[in-house]
């Protein structure tokens, strides 16, 4: 299979290019729309939070952008690789060619976004006086990580989106969960040490991630490379699973639309 | 398997679940496990041995399973049972324009469009002038597609797909592509694949396109393979067996009321509103067709019916309608002609018709003006 990918490397080239190149083509402000929309967030968050919430973060914009857009790389490539099975409906029942393309190309465009979305990081992180330091290494392997997280889960829920299209709304669904269920937009310390959700929200794979793009971007300290490392690590496995899955119900794309 | 083989099919089945669409969400999947889905047999074992070099044709009516069994030879489905193995680099044209994006130019979706069919950027490097020049699209390549009218997507489509470089092409009705100058092109296009030694197996309607290209033809009837030969052969059986059965289900049709017989008749000459001299004879010349075995044809001067009809053999009005008609059309005289003298100057119409089960099914009426 690695093989029959390597084949098709140029499929999966020309599909990132599409992807990103291609999404905002038609619209004036082109691909700054891939960077507007986390912003227009993070100015939701930064004006209404604050009134909600006692006490924020200090810096708490800035807490907002290393949370948000890494935050939305993830859903990106949930989201992406979930539908991408159903919106290539066209071409899978016409041509063949690997499917597993398919995920991995909405994995490669979701980073690659996600890199260039990293200088708007930098730049509020310079603009709020934060600056930066060599830590920002480490942004490459916690960014995989994370994609790779998310390209695992979006390969199984691709996979079975074909078959049940509810998938897609209950990812919907999860995904939302999943945000308020990592520390993006608020702080882990608003909830008591030792509390049940304070725990649960300890557990999440998400939050390993988010803390570690804080200490790299804010604190500017090593992240827990330990947690990352085992976060990949499930997450690898997940991804071997989720292959297997997806090429067990692969055979059967054609036929269900 | 088989070294000189390309394709080996062997003992293939393959079913579609019938009630297919609607189980999409999760309530009709969980419904559908209680309620026994009806299977229907595409294809039912079928064995085929495809060699290196071969140029085949898959023939069948609609339905009859030959573009499923191209697909399973593709692997974009999977048999029920039995296996398809194929020996080479396999390109299947079954969709034209497969990845193309709007606001790209031409030449990028000459990339975006060869790489699914699983080029590298090197071999569409070496192919890409030659695309270029098939499409004859000049310098509209570095415009985005969106810009192009049909004809130019198509021919930009087309060029792609037939200079895909591969072992074994599989081809599924695309040669009625763009103006006739453009089809012979790809006609010709084709020809010089198969003198290079290449696989083809084409799916076609166009019966003289797959005698004149095919070394050998493959007749699927209702899911089985029915005949394996030489093109002339097959396709003549072919021929014969659809229009037992398209007679059949014209009859059938009809009796149940869900169908009418239909027809078409056509005077060649004399031209309408022409004239003529008194007492010279005028010759009505034409033809028709219907999908009936016992219709009536009738040609009628002033409401005068006229007795003498004499038949006349059509060709070419025969290949025009071998498909719609067929099982009407073989071994038939098509055309008509009868004579009359008109007597005194006026106007004379002239009408022909056809009837069929106590109904007027076609006609065509023309004016002359004697002086």
């Amino acid at each position: 299979m690695l093989k029959e990918i390597y084949d098709y490397r140029e499929l999966l080239k020309t599909n990132v290019k599409k992807d990103i190149r291609g999404r905002y083509k038609a619209s004036v402000l082109g691909v700054l729309w891939s960077f507007i929309n986390p912003l227009l967030q993070v100015l939701v968050y930064a004006i209404v939070f604050p009134y909600l919430m006692k006490g924020a973060a200090d810096h708490y914009v800035v807490y907002l952008v290393t949370g948000i857009i890494p935050w939305t790389f993830f859903q990106s490539v949930v989201n992406e690789s979930t539908t991408c099975i159903k919106a290539n409906s066209g071409i899978i029942k016409k041509v063949y060619f690997p499917r597993i393309i398919l995920p991995l190309s909405a994995f490669f465009s979701g980073l690659i976004n996600f890199f260039i979305s990293c200088v708007i990081i930098i730049v509020f992180c310079i603009i709020f006086g934060m600056g930066i330091s060599w830590h920002l290494v480490f942004v490459p392997i916690i960014a995989v990580t994370e994609g790779l997280f998310g390209l695992a889960l979006g390969t199984i829920f691709g996979a079975v989106d074909a078959y049940i299209q509810d998938t897609e709304y209950i990812v919907n669904f999860i995904l939302m969960m999943a945000m308020y269920g990592a520390p993006v937009i608020y702080e882990i310390t608003i909830f008591p040490e030792g509390s049940r959700i304070g725990t649960l929200i300890q557990m999440n794979p998400m939050t390993k991630i988010m803390n570690a793009y804080r200490d790299v971007f804010m604190n500017h300290v090593i992240p827990d490379m330990g947690a990352i490392g085992l976060v990949f690590a499930g997450s690898f496995v997940l991804f071997l699973i989720a292959v297997t899955i997806f090429n067990r119900l692969q055979k059967g794309f054609a036929e269900q639309f | 398997m088989n070294r000189d083989n390309a394709i080996e099919v062997r003992n293939l089945t393959k079913e579609f679940r019938v009630n297919h669409d609607g189980a999409k969400t999760l309530k009709e999947f969980l419904v559908r496990h209680h309620t026994k889905a009806q299977r229907h047999v595409v294809l039912k074992d079928i064995n085929l041995d495809i060699k290196k070099g071969e140029t085949v044709g898959l023939i069948g009516v609609n339905g009859s399973g030959k573009s499923t069994l191209l697909k399973l030879m593709t692997k974009i489905i999977y048999p029920t049972q039995g296996t398809v193995e194929t020996n080479g680099r396999l390109t299947s044209l079954l969709e034209l324009g497969a990845g193309f994006h709007p606001d790209f130019t031409g030449r990028e979706n000459i990339y975006f469009n060869a790489s699914i069919f699983g080029m590298t950027r090197k071999q569409i490097d070496a192919r890409v002038d030659d695309i270029i020049a098939f499409s004859e699209l000049g310098d509209a390549i570095d415009e985005p597609i969106r810009t192009y009218s049909s004809g130019m997507y198509m021919r930009l489509a087309f060029s792609v797909a037939i200079n895909v470089d591969a072992d074994i092409l599989l081809i599924d009705e695309i040669l009625a592509v763009g103006d006739q100058h453009f089809q012979d092109k790809c006609y010709d296009k084709l020809l010089e694949l198969k003198n290079s030694g290449k696989t083809i197996v084409i799916v076609s309607h166009a019966l003289d396109q797959v005698r004149k290209l095919c070394n050998r033809a493959v007749w699927i009837y209702k899911g089985t393979l029915r005949l394996d030969g030489d093109p002339a052969y097959v396709i003549e059986a072919y021929k014969k067996q659809s229009a037992i059965d398209h007679k059949e289900e014209k009859k059938a049709a009809v009796e149940k009321g869900t169908d009418e017989y239909k027809g078409v008749v056509f005077i060649d000459s004399p031209a309408d509103y022409s004239k003529a001299a008194t007492g010279q004879q005028i010759m009505i010349n034409g033809w028709r067709i219907a999908d009936s075995d016992d219709f009536v044809f009738s040609i009628e001067v002033n409401g005068r019916r006229l007795d003498d009809i004499t038949p006349v053999d059509r060709p070419d009005v025969a290949s025009v309608y071998e498909d719609e008609y067929a099982g009407y059309v073989e071994d038939r005289k098509l055309g008509f002609s009868a004579a009359f003298i008109p007597e005194k100057p006026g106007e004379y119409q002239i009408r022909a018709q056809i009837a069929a089960g106590g109904k007027m099914i076609a006609d065509k009426q023309i004016t002359v003006t004697v002086e």
